[in-house]
């Protein structure tokens, strides 16, 4: 489904990440495989380390930890907000909404909406959709984007298909109406048929969790995990990604009457370097303008990975000038997604430990 | 398919592979082996693999045939 927006932009991304460094090799005696073979897997897909949240904080912490700092510094008022997303798969209850109880912490007014959204490796775009129909109304003038996952907890310490992987972060951004004519183009798609590509199979209402559900089984790679536990099809996956976002985004330049070499940046999801990669070479764009190095630094955060990856290796080139970004997402749904649209002079966009 | 022999041969970080080579036999068989056959597939011929198919050939001559029937 193709989207079009018109004056709206984002004015700040402020990216939060635990302080808590895993390295590849502190883990590598959970998996069933021999260092050797571990380390081969490191050097393919990219893994070195991952930022992985304390014991007992949620993806709300994150959230409210980089909201107090833009409070704190004067980059954001709260009086200003008219909208609170909350992206993520990881909340704190199943009844509120999250983003309710991150309004109450901070004694927002009521006169505002609070949303919660369950996306994943989309999120970043599903959110800024939904901040762009939410500024068509006359009374909201400023959306805050929270897109944060503390997925670290559900995941099998003895599994080496996402063990290595995962990452805990938050991302704030900041989405408001433009002065300036623009026009953002932008897609969608979903494919429910594999939904449980991605699943974390208990825990929810259909199979709450018990001690079968936290029994942990073997696999046909060798891995070990419980229904508990989130698991993820590797190869339909990869299959997915590649079968679907390279026409995705031609697609979007397409309609967008964009060329390929006019975009500065193709900011991607980042599920591995190795998927990124080959992404790159299938779209036909040199793998440097589509970076892929937030797995080996921070891990794969979901919806997070694209502000994180926009705000640690963009930075402060964002703050003075502006450039045509290509923004995707595509996994847990299944869902894919892209945005062409230009970004900069922002008023921040760093990243911050908590 | 003389090139991809080759690669496969890479892939399997041995000189050269056979038909009736065991996929599950190479020492460095494991799921980065079979993602690799994936892209290679992919990039190569266009087409799509999965685990189980792959793991269900059991041989190299049984991997090209799934990848000729496909």
């Amino acid at each position: 489904m193709d989207l079009k927006f018109k004056n709206k932009k984002i004015s700040g991304i402020l990216s939060i990440l635990p302080s808590t460094i895993v390295k590849f090799e502190d883990e590598m005696a959970y998996y069933n495989f021999s260092a050797a073979k571990s380390l081969k897997l490191k050097m393919a897909m990219g893994y070195n380390t991952h930022r992985i949240a304390k014991n007992g904080q949620c993806s709300s912490d994150l959230c409210i930890h980089g909201l107090q700092y833009l409070f704190d510094n004067g980059l954001l008022g709260k009086e200003e907000i008219d909208a609170l997303l909350f992206v993520s798969q990881s909340p704190d209850y199943f009844m509120p909404p999250t983003s309710n109880v991150i309004q109450g912490h901070f004694g927002l007014k009521s006169d505002m909406i609070c949303l919660d959204i369950n996306q994943g490796c989309a999120g970043f775009e599903i959110g800024l959709i939904q901040s762009f129909m939410l500024l068509e109304q006359e009374s909201i003038n400023k959306v805050v984007l929270m897109n944060a996952d503390v997925l670290s907890p559900k995941v099998s310490k003895r599994d080496r298909n996402s063990n290595p992987l995962i990452g805990d972060a938050a991302a704030i951004t900041i989405v408001e109406k433009s002065d300036i004519p623009s026009t953002i183009h932008a897609n969608v798609k979903m494919d429910g048929s594999n939904a449980l590509a991605l699943t974390i199979p208990a825990g929810g209402f259909r199979l709450p969790c018990s001690p079968e559900t936290a029994q942990m089984e073997e696999d046909a790679a060798g891995n070990f995990r419980s229904k508990d536990n989130l698991v993820m099809k590797g190869d339909d996956v990869f299959n997915f990604v590649m079968r679907e976002v390279p026409p995705m985004i031609h697609h979007l330049l397409q309609i967008a009457e964009v060329h390929k070499e006019d975009v500065s940046w193709f900011m991607f999801h980042q599920p591995n370097k190795f998927m990124l990669n080959k992404l790159a070479d299938a779209i036909k764009v040199p793998r440097e303008k589509m970076p892929s190095n937030i797995v080996e630094n921070f891990g794969n955060s979901s919806g997070a990975t694209v502000p994180v990856n926009i705000s640690y290796n963009l930075g402060e080139s964002l703050l003075s000038s502006s450039a045509k970004i290509c923004l995707a997402g595509f996994g847990v749904g299944l869902t894919w997604s892209s945005i062409l649209m230009d970004i900069g002079n922002l008023n921040f966009n760093k990243t911050i430990n908590f | 398919m003389d090139e991809f022999l080759e690669q496969l041969a890479d892939i399997f970080e041995v000189d050269s592979v056979k038909n009736d080579d065991e996929l599950d036999k190479f020492e460095c068989w494991d799921s980065l082996t079979i993602l690799s056959i994936i892209a290679l597939t992919s990039e190569k011929f266009g087409k799509q693999l999965s685990n189980d198919e792959i793991r269900d050939a059991k041989t190299i001559g049984g991997l090209i045939s799934l990848i000729n029937q496909k």
